[in-house]
């Protein structure tokens, strides 16, 4: 899945310290229109200069115009002092409000969170970001899940009422489909009650995923892989084939059971189906919504979209609970540590689902560490500049501690990476100016500018914790040396970067990203290398990278599943875009490597081929394979049972507020 | 009341339109360098913003801190002697910056306000001029642009054009016109009835000798003191807009991206950049705005006895 490259964790000074500097900076932004207004007076009194010379002009028009003018240069010489009484006026104003805190509702269970990047739509099948997938996992189930508390993370049924039994041959799969589980209420079923799932919803639903009208970004996780499947597609995409028609490997020989027939060993396809593509979606929704569908999620998750207008684009998305959601309880295992970390008060009891769920989009680093630190986001991940006043030796501040505020560490199984698009004339065809491009860059003095120093480099594209990373190795074009970069550009028969064109790097416009790709561009720049930046939204930067656009671009992978194939498969040509190959690299060695490691079980015979893969990669260099973040994130003390989990979003369900202990800690805030 | 042949225009007048080597110490810009002389603020201002263009000129030609990008130490280091704002992020010295920054912001000022002057002089000179259709279809479209607030439109237009120094000269200059448009026209209408326009017409001149040889030079005094205008707020718009993320490219050092990089750096705490860019800012605004007000006092007819 792909998330936002920039990697924001860090963090500063006292709150208070922090708020007049917000202050000040306020004070700036405000002391811009007023000299803007001032402009404005300008140019009413030339305007008003030449109305005035079409009457004769008498002695005292001519003395109160010196006067007007000895007038003006004072509201000019002072608009700097005015601008800054006036804003130190209506600083003090919001100030003193934010000092007298409103009492805070101690009934309130509604949950805010945070999201980088904004949304781009609600249809599961293109949930293929991370901010997207973030808010369907609440609203749509699948068949499987991961385990909220365990690591190594380990699957378990959702919608299924058991884990699947799979035949020895590994073709064939029986799900158990979870009897009474229903869909929202909405408008789209014939009474407006949501109907009983059953097994040939799933199987509509990834009919839709495979529908190639439907261009979802998601189809790789069944393609070819599903008996039939292929054939229904190509027949659809000749116009001779009919939605309706069967496929032989998905059957629902009644109404609860569904037979999954695979073409091959698949052994990710029990992960696939816990991602967000797979989720089941009903039929009469689709039908009814047609296009608008994204904008109406109807599913079976424990939250629900209530209504179209609760999602004010590039602002926040409001869920409320589904009041017919069938109850679930809290797990009673973890991983050593939960328990001292009080994530298992509530093992065993049924869920208390929050009433209300909040995703704020705040793209910018401060907006939302000041929101976090007045209690209105219940966990934010410390951003770079705020990271040395709220960590210290992997510890929180003791002012924070104070306010009851806690630190939470995971470990992100993801790479960030620098990808070339290989289609491109110049960049595609020459290996050695990439190499240059890899060699020239500096990640481990990035690593301490932009991540505190909270990333390990990646030497590959498997992440630590998967099959296939090896901690001893290390990319012989992966480590930063300006002078062996040098040459390398000038084997590629650019010496000193004479002869190439301009490029340009796609990145995305908040400051954070800005200053992470300008540390880029230097680097390159000192071997003559002359690149310019564009940066764009969230939505627009994916566009351009689907369409084969850009041209180097940052961008990170997190892991679908806790499989090294998640990351291998970005390279395979048949996932090129709109598939997750952005770079657009093709190799038939590669391929062929890639094809014969998806027919091998778990094990050390594949865990060699994806070593092989991997050496296959470094040699071409499609990417230059930037770091591994650590996250650090902070979480209020009334946030309970709240512990991030890389693979699945879905978590909210048992997450909650403690309302009491929000009202009392809040306005000390 | 047609009795708007004031006294004290008329000199003007005749003298720019025929001018005449013995009396041109006699002209309107001489009066005006003359009275401009005679004020301090405005000849402090004036070479203030000398300064600034001999700066920008030496930056841009590399005499003056050649390798602005380069890093020249640690990142966020403390005012010194040798880095008097400290160094950034990147560890680029942030005095280098400004001083570039300046090169991006005056050269934003001359060309967008450039753009705005030909495109108003030109709109305001054939709507006045023509009048008719001409002038109904070009007061249309004044106020059509004039009636989107600029702080919306210009954003917007850049949003469009993409982010680059080239977009923002086009998006400033197409939108900032308006007013000197507006003014060149009342101007053009005033001046195409006068007597010295119609003896021309008398003796044959065709329309354009009429416009560019006649009323042109006897209006030029408002295209000099809206450029100015135009000037200021351009680059303001400048720093806005980068700030906001949609000005020059980032490889470009700006003003507004180093407010940017400083609203970051607000809570480390670090001020070089805030410190650096506010007041390379400060002092060309306030100049420029100085300046401008004693050009247009000293350009003003009515306050020749000053």
């Amino acid at each position: 899945m792909l998330g936002c490259a920039p990697a924001s964790t860090v963090n500063m000074v006292k709150a208070s310290n922090h708020m007049k500097l917000q202050m000040l900076f306020d004070l700036f932004v405000m002391l811009y229109l007023l000299a803007l207004m001032g402009d404005r007076f300008d140019n009413y009194r030339a305007d008003h200069y030449t109305t005035k010379s079409l009457k004769p002009a008498s002695v005292t028009v001519k003395g109160m115009r010196m006067m007007c003018s000895k007038v003006h240069r004072f509201f000019q010489l002072t608009t700097f002092i005015k601008g800054l009484a006036l804003c130190v006026a209506v600083s003090l104003v919001t100030f003193g409000l934010t000092g007298c805190t409103k009492k805070v509702d101690d009934t309130d269970t509604t949950i805010n969170i945070p999201l980088r990047a904004n949304v781009k739509g609600l249809d599961p099948i293109n949930a293929n970001d991370l901010y997207s997938s973030m808010v369907i996992q609440n609203i749509y189930e699948g068949l499987l899940d991961y385990h909220y508390l365990k690591r190594p993370y380990e699957l378990k049924p959702l919608l299924a009422e058991e884990m699947p039994t799979v035949s020895p041959d590994g073709l064939t799969y029986t799900f158990k489909i979870r009897k009474g589980v229903r869909f929202h209420d909405n408008p789209a079923f014939p009474d407006g009650k949501g109907r009983e799932i059953t097994a040939e919803d799933f199987i509509y639903s990834w009919k839709r995923l495979a529908d190639p009208r439907n261009a979802s970004e998601g189809y790789w996780i069944f393609e070819d892989k599903i008996k039939g499947l292929t054939e229904w597609v190509n027949a659809i995409k000749n116009k001779t084939g009919d939605f309706d028609a069967p496929i032989e490997g998905l059957q629902a020989p009644d109404k609860h059971t569904l037979v999954i027939k695979l073409t091959q060993p698949y052994y990710q396809l029990q992960y696939v189906l816990a991602m967000p593509f797979a989720v089941v979606v009903p039929k009469e929704a689709v039908e009814k919504y047609g296009a608008e569908f994204l904008n109406n999620p109807v599913g079976t998750g424990p939250f629900m979209l209530e209504k179209p207008s609760d999602w004010i684009r590039n602002s926040k998305i409001t869920l409320k609970r589904n009041p017919n959601w069938r109850g679930e309880t809290y797990p009673t295992e973890g991983e050593p540590g939960d328990k001292e970390a009080g994530l298992l008060e509530d093992a065993g009891k049924p869920l208390q689902i929050a009433d209300q769920l909040v995703f704020i989009e705040l793209t910018e680093d401060q907006p939302r560490w000041q929101n976090f630190m007045k209690g209105n986001l219940e966990w934010v991940e410390i951003p770079n500049d705020n990271f040395d006043s709220a960590v210290k030796n992997d510890k929180i501040v003791p002012e924070l501690a104070a306010k009851g505020i806690k630190l939470q560490i995971s470990s992100a199984i993801e790479v960030v990476y620098t990808a070339f698009n290989m289609n491109d004339p110049i960049l595609g065809k020459n290996k050695d100016l990439r190499r240059a491009f890899a060699l020239a860059s500096n990640i481990p003095v990035r690593i301490q500018r932009f991540y505190n120093g909270r990333a390990l480099q990646a030497q590959g594209p498997i992440p630590p914790g998967l099959d296939g990373y090896d901690p001893d190795f290390k990319n012989p074009w992966g480590q930063f040396d300006r002078e062996k970069a040098k040459e390398y550009l000038a084997k590629a028969g650019f010496p000193e970067g004479k002869g190439l064109p301009e490029f340009t790097y796609e990145t995305l416009a908040d400051s954070k990203s800005r200053q992470i790709t300008e540390f880029e561009v230097q680097n390159w720049a000192a071997m003559g290398i002359k690149m310019k930046i564009s940066t764009n939204t969230w939505p627009q930067f994916q566009e351009k990278i689907k369409n084969g656009q850009a041209q180097i671009f940052g961008l990170a992978w997190g892991a679908d599943y806790p499989d090294a194939q998640n990351f291998l498969q970005l390279f395979y040509s048949k996932n090129v875009s709109p598939g997750p190959n952005d770079s657009g690299y093709k190799n038939p060695e590669y391929d062929k490597l890639y094809e014969a490691s998806l027919k091998l079980p778990p094990g050390k015979e594949r865990t060699e081929l994806y070593k092989k893969m991997r050496d296959i990669l470094i040699e071409d260099m499609p990417w230059i394979f930037g770091l591994h973040r650590l996250n650090y994130r902070l979480t209020h003390g009334w946030l309970r049972n709240f512990k991030y989990n890389e693979m699945t979003y879905g978590i909210y369900k048992y997450v909650r507020v403690d309302p009491k202990k929000r009202a009392e800690l809040k306005p000390k805030l | 009341m047609e009795t708007h042949a004031q006294p004290n225009a008329q000199p003007n007048s005749s003298e720019l339109s025929a001018p005449q080597s013995t009396n041109r110490r006699n002209s309107l810009w001489w009066d005006a360098y003359r009275r401009l002389k005679r004020d301090k603020v405005a000849v402090i201002s004036f070479w203030i913003i000398v300064a600034y263009v001999i700066m920008a000129i030496l930056a841009k030609t590399g005499l003056l801190f050649p390798d602005v990008n380069a890093s020249v130490g640690d990142q966020y280091m403390p005012f010194s002697l040798e880095h008097p704002f400290g160094t950034d992020i990147q560890g680029r010295d942030i005095l280098a910056r400004a001083v570039h920054g300046s090169a991006t912001a005056l050269s934003v000022g001359f060309i967008a306000s450039g753009i705005a002057l030909i495109i108003g002089i030109a709109l305001g000179a054939l709507a006045g001029y023509y009048g008719g259709k001409i002038d109904a279809l070009i007061v249309w479209l004044y106020t059509t642009v004039d009636s989107i607030p600029y702080i919306l439109l210009i954003p917007s237009l850049t949003f469009v054009l993409g982010r680059g120094l080239v977009n923002v000269y086009i998006a400033v200059g197409v939108t900032s016109w308006v007013t000197l448009c507006r003014l060149v026209r009342g101007e053009f209408m005033k001046h195409k009835s006068r007597d010295y326009v119609l003896a021309a017409e008398a003796l044959g001149a065709s329309h354009a000798r009429k416009i560019f040889r006649h009323i042109l030079p006897n209006v030029a005094h408002i295209g000099f003191v809206q450029f100015g205008l135009g000037f200021v707020s351009a680059i303001k718009f400048e720093v806005i807009l980068s700030y906001l993320g949609v000005g020059v490219d980032p490889t470009t050092p700006s003003w507004g991206i180093m407010l940017d990089d400083a609203k970051l750096e607000l809570s480390r705490p670090f001020w070089g950049n805030l410190l650096a860019a506010t007041l390379f800012m400060f002092f060309l605004v306030l100049a420029f705005n100085l300046f401008n007000d004693a050009l247009r006092e000293s350009l003003d007819p009515k306050l020749k006895n000053k």
